[in-house]
């Protein structure tokens, strides 16, 4: 019996950016996927020729396993190919025309028509050079970044930007939309500050902090980590069988959340509930209990930290008269003063390492940059560096050499071929969470380049928008989710159809969330359609490259990325001038297939050991662990037992509780001053549960990274949809995103299970189906982000049916000088709605074609020539 | 050699994978005469079962992956009257497509509800352990190979050893000679902390007794965070006295019969 005809290797990870993982056996047969499943590198290689590392601690092993550790999102990805929901062929929106009448009011609302990709392309390269010749290059916003499928070669997001790079004198003369840290808000804005430690502003190095935790300390703190869930696009379920490790080795979990996430559901030892973003208070008052009952490490504090007299006077209440106790804590954060002095005592007395995927909810809320740095503190008064006492993250492994697991040989990248933006600094950009502001309400200014690579002194330049330049009046995506991922969707709604934007073209495998914004579609290919290259870098076990062959023929009339710009780039060579031989610059005169060979040869792999002809034909290499890894010193033990010959990167060298460079630069700044602080409202801010906008709206809204997605992504596969947690079956046979209410507030709420439900805040509208449980504390609401927009009413005050709650998330940036992204523990009503009533009121949109299983079809945006 | 399945939940994150590359197999893919393809939706041949319990703030998630014990006496085959099931060399049973007319009377027999009936092609479905794989190379199911913890394991019985000797089957399979067994089935757990209210302080080091309504007794001391937690005991009616020195002792009664249970922050009055 046949099984299979081929099997190719893919790698199903969802970071984008270039750096795969998740590699697969994609089983291929008469032309469909029939499975997935995990490469088995035993097939390739044993554990002595990959010089397998493992742990070895009190009795039990851990060892990285010769399979990848595929996630559920992986394994089921072969329907996103399938879905009904892919973008069939290029299409245009009905009542744009480029010669007439454009009607920005309409986008999203009216439908669209086929056309052929030769006269998309020809419109896309007139438009393109239209908007040159007519405002400059710099009128054209790239939205070339954010998660997404992993390509190299195929093109990961921001071809577009490649293609502009070559027009023109100078590369770079076009306004990006600058991509914020978004998963790391409050490190980024606020931990560099304090301990320097760069990229993304969690701890750096973190070498070897796994297993010295496993050996060193007594518990391990996941402070709204859910290393079940947001790892599962970067590198799968590694993270997952660490924490059954820790179960095995003793080693105590405590959850503090409001919720309980899929890791605390299994693993924890001990769930702390805390009210979303009150962290802050919390982490004062332990600090408070350790000054006064003497629970510190003084001598290190003395010798490794700058200000801490002034962080103790502010503790104390010198500063404002409020010494910062248990029992004021405990008004704000809701954990009640007795348990707080408990833990602060058994922190004190106990070696702990804070474990974080990207930070859970208050790394993502507002002033985010505060509870940050206090924990930051925390990890100082504790000796921060010495054994038991780091932080180490469960995702991103080795993302700019950070790595807390053992590490390999060889790193292997492809970034000579990768086709997409490369995350420098733009030279004209504005940032992702003042996108909405910058078109409708410019000028704008702000801190920083704002983009993830930037030094922590990038915060301190400020930058205009549009400046001496034009306003944007074209937009090119990739990256088509503003509005289910960022701050204010409804906002973006607003703002994309204003009549500043002439065109939007968006260029993506499904018909979703902004696409059905835009002017132009254009089809494109997933990674089954298309031959490329990956490495998997960051799954925890080793590092590798692999050759992906195409496993399918296109399922609908698409290109990839990079051939979908190519075409473009075709198009406008035939106007001559700045565009003469521009295809040619653009792929560098190489094709897909020379890349291949091109990129290996760089990708930092020695080629005597490992030459292509090996790559060619094994199409998979496993590089070994790295000789000794384990004699690497420890996360910041350096530092820890030599200050002053390993410093830190901050202006004094030292772990800044008092941070110098805001001092200087900012020192009027209220919100993000030099010593962290509890801050209840301002810069645009009032969340709290004691303010005033809480008598109208008097829940917090709790939105992690999606279970069953990444960001806005797999929100169309069937095998996940029908999981209790992932979706809620409405009485009309609509399956909403659910909204997780605790059995006291559903009681005073007279909502029941299944019921459908609006949050609802000034900003608009999103509904949801009401999941009862004991998994989220009383008072608080959870919804997960990033789910698939549905919209009944366009805008500010909107309301959207597919429970994107992005939509209704503040609009202000984290504070003042901290442009980051504002999406979680914010203030929302709730109440049940009346579908019927809704079904009269919006017939047309609960009339569209709406499958269950899928969710929307791209047939019921599609309309035969008018 | 027959093979049978060990399920250990121990180590059971919840992932859904095992639910999901069974439907990768089998949903739209036809695998005659093993079986004919499945629906999209609504069938699942491996079922991944889950079960919250406790309540705030002691709350857990048990998650059980339900699938065809490939019982040695099956009901479903008894319920057979086309002789649609058939047992293979390697112990697993199929369900064969050909045979099967559609009477539905296997569904109702099956004691754990994991034969499903496909409406469109007029026959009843189930888990066929990937036969089809089994017999063209591959060693151990899609479930089993999916999973990242070892959680599902298929093997000789052999080759558990000791495994087996504390393993289970499902209550429900009793008398079915099911031959999918299970380690760490969830029983019962109840959690508290114990506080001196007026103190405004957790108290350490307390005792809490637990009086089973056999009359055995479990005992057990608040730890650095003042809490206690009685995991895995038997579905009962719990007796608890709480005592500390200096302080009234504290007796409350706990209903685990159907359900876990938090306990919450239980205060004691100082003498």
């Amino acid at each position: 019996m046949k099984i299979k005809d081929k099997t190719v290797i893919q790698n199903l990870s969802s970071n984008g950016f270039g750096n795969g993982t998740n590699l697969a056996n994609v089983d291929v047969m008469d032309g469909k996927i029939v499975r997935i499943r995990p490469l088995h590198y035993s097939e390739f290689y044993t554990e002595e020729s990959l010089n397998a590392w493992s742990f070895d601690v009190r009795g039990h092993r851990f060892d990285p396993k010769l399979k990848s550790l595929l996630p559920p999102l992986s394994l089921a990805y072969k329907k996103r190919a399938s879905s009904p929901n892919r973008v069939p062929y290029p299409l245009k929106r009905v009542d744009w025309d480029p010669d007439g009448k454009r009607n920005p009011q309409n986008r999203g609302i009216s439908n669209y028509v086929r056309i052929s990709w030769d006269e998309a392309t020809s419109i896309i390269a007139s438009e393109v050079d239209r908007v040159i010749q007519t405002y400059g290059g710099r009128a054209i916003l790239v939205q070339g970044e954010g998660h997404g499928e992993t390509k190299v070669i195929s093109g990961g997001h921001g071809c577009q930007s490649m293609m502009l790079d070559c027009i023109g004198p100078e590369p770079g003369n076009y306004t990006v939309q600058a991509r914020q840290p978004d998963s790391w808000e409050g490190w980024y804005w606020g931990a560099k500050h304090v301990w320097g430690c760069e990229f993304h502003g969690q701890q750096n190095p973190q070498d070897n902090v796994i297993l010295d935790a496993a050996q060193n300390s007594d518990a391990v703190l996941f402070w709204g980590a859910d290393p079940e869930t947001t790892p599962w696009g970067w590198g799968g379920l590694q993270p997952s069988r660490l924490c059954f490790w820790f179960t095995d080795i003793g080693l105590k979990q405590i959850h503090i959340a409001p919720d309980v996430n899929y890791t605390n559901a299994v693993h924890a030892d001990r769930w702390i509930p805390i009210l979303p973003n009150t962290d802050a208070a919390f982490q004062l008052a332990i600090a408070y209990v350790w000054m006064t009952e003497d629970l510190y490490d003084k001598e290190y504090v003395a010798t490794h930290v700058e200000g801490f007299d002034w962080f103790e006077y502010y503790v104390l209440g010198h500063e404002d008269g409020i010494p910062k106790t248990p029992e004021w804590a405990a008004e704000k954060c809701g954990v009640p003063s007795y348990r707080i002095k408990a833990f602060a005592r058994y922190w004190g007395k106990h070696a702990i390492t804070i474990a974080h995927c990207n930070g859970g909810g208050y790394i993502r809320s507002c002033f985010s940059h505060e509870p940050a740095r206090l924990e930051v503190c925390l990890l100082g008064m504790q000796g921060l560096g010495k054994p038991g006492v780091n932080q180490f993250k469960f995702i991103e492994w080795v993302l700019r050499d950070i790595n807390p697991v053992p590490r390999s040989s060889i790193y292997p990248m492809f970034a000579d071929i990768f086709h997409g933006w490369k995350m420098s600094a733009p030279r004209y950009f504005f940032p992702k969470t003042l996108t909405p502001e910058a078109i409708t309400n410019p000028p704008v200014s702000w801190s920083g380049h704002v983009v993830c690579s930037m030094p922590k002194e990038d915060q301190f330049l400020t930058f205009v928008y549009p400046g001496d330049g034009p306003r944007v009046h074209m937009i090119w995506s990739d990256t088509p989710c503003w509005e289910t991922c960022w701050n204010g969707g409804n906002a973006y709604q607003d703002a994309v159809r204003d009549s500043s934007i002439e065109f939007y073209l968006v260029q993506h495998p499904w018909m979703e969330n902004d696409t059905l914004l835009a002017d132009i579609i254009l089809p494109i290919s997933t990674v089954f359609e298309t031959m490329d290259v990956c490495t998997d870098i960051y799954n925890g076990q080793f590092t590798m490259v692999a050759i992906e062959e195409q496993a399918i023929e296109p399922v609908v009339e698409s290109l990839d990325d990079y051939q979908a710009v190519g075409e473009v780039a075709k198009k406008l060579e035939v106007l001559g001038g700045p565009y003469t031989g521009l295809f040619e610059r653009y792929t560098g005169g190489r094709t897909p297939e020379e890349d291949v060979k091109y990129g290996y040869e760089r990708c930092g792999a020695p080629l005597d050991e490992y030459p292509f002809e090996l790559f060619q034909e094994q199409k998979f290499i496993c590089f070994p662990t790295e000789k000794d890894w384990e004699e690497k010193p420890v996360g910041l033990q350096l530092f820890y037992e030599h200050p002053e010959d390993f410093p830190l990167n901050t202006p004094t060298g030292k772990l800044e509780f008092y941070a110098t460079g805001l001092a200087a630069n900012y020192p009027g700044d209220k919100i993000r001053g030099p010593v962290p602080k509890w801050i209840e409202e301002g810069d645009g801010h009032q969340e709290r549960i004691s303010s005033e906008r809480a008598k109208k709206y008097p829940y917090l809204l709790m939105s992690n990274h999606p279970r069953w997605r990444v960001h806005a992504q797999h929100d169309d596969i069937p095998w996940t949809r029908e999981i209790r947690t992932c979706k809620v079956r409405g009485a009309d046979g609509y399956l909403y995103e659910p909204i997780w209410v605790h059995p006291q507030d559903a009681a005073q709420l007279g909502l029941v299970d299944g019921d459908i439900a609006e949050l609802f805040n000034e900003r608009g509208r999103v509904l949801g189906g009401v999941l009862v449980t004991e998994r989220i504390m009383p008072g608080v609401l959870y919804q997960d982000h990033g789910a698939r927009t549905d919209i009944l009413e366009y805008g500010v005050g909107g309301l959207d049916r597919g429970g994107a709650n992005n939509l209704i998330c503040p609009t202000a940036p984290t504070s003042k000088n901290a442009p980051g992204e504002v999406t979680n523990g914010f203030l929302v009503g709730i109440k049940k709605v009346d579908l019927d009533e809704l079904a009269q009121k919006y017939p047309e949109a609960f009339a569209r074609p709406y499958c269950p299983e899928t969710g929307l079809s791209a047939a019921g945006r599609i309309v035969e020539e008018v | 050699m027959t093979k049978v399945f060990l399920v250990d939940l121990s180590h059971c994150n919840g992932c859904y994978n095992c639910q999901i590359v069974c439907k990768d197999e089998h949903c739209g893919q036809d695998w005659q005469p093993y079986a004919a393809a499945q629906p999209d939706t609504g069938q699942f041949w491996m079922r991944l079962d889950e079960k919250e319990r406790g309540q705030v703030p002691w709350v857990r998630v048990a998650h059980t992956p339900i699938f065809c014990s490939h019982c040695a006496d099956p009901a479903c085959a008894a319920a057979c009257s086309s002789n649609a099931f058939e047992r293979r060399d390697d112990g697993l049973i199929v369900l064969s497509p050909q045979k099967c007319t559609g009477c539905r009377d296997c569904l109702d027999a099956c004691p754990l509800g994991v034969i499903y009936f496909n409406e469109q092609l007029n026959i009843a479905q189930k888990c066929t352990g990937c036969a089809h794989l089994l017999d063209n190379g591959w060693e151990v199911p899609r479930c089993v190979d999916a999973c990242a913890h070892e959680v599902i394991r298929y093997a000789e019985e052999s080759e558990f050893g000791d495994l087996l000797r504390d393993a289970e089957t499902l209550p429900a399979m009793d008398g079915c000679g099911a031959r999918v067994y299970y380690r760490n089935l969830p029983r019962r757990f109840m959690a508290g902390s114990v506080v001196d209210l007026k103190a405004d302080e957790l108290l350490i080091g307390a005792e809490v007794k637990a009086r089973a309504s056999d009359g055995t007794e479990l005992t057990l001391m608040t730890d650095d965070l003042g809490d206690f937690k009685f995991d895995q005991i038997a579905p009962d009616m719990y007796q608890l006295t709480i005592s500390a020195k200096g302080f009234q002792e504290h007796t409350l009664t706990a209903d685990l019969r159907d359900i876990d249970r938090s306990l919450g922050d239980i205060a004691l009055t100082s003498i």
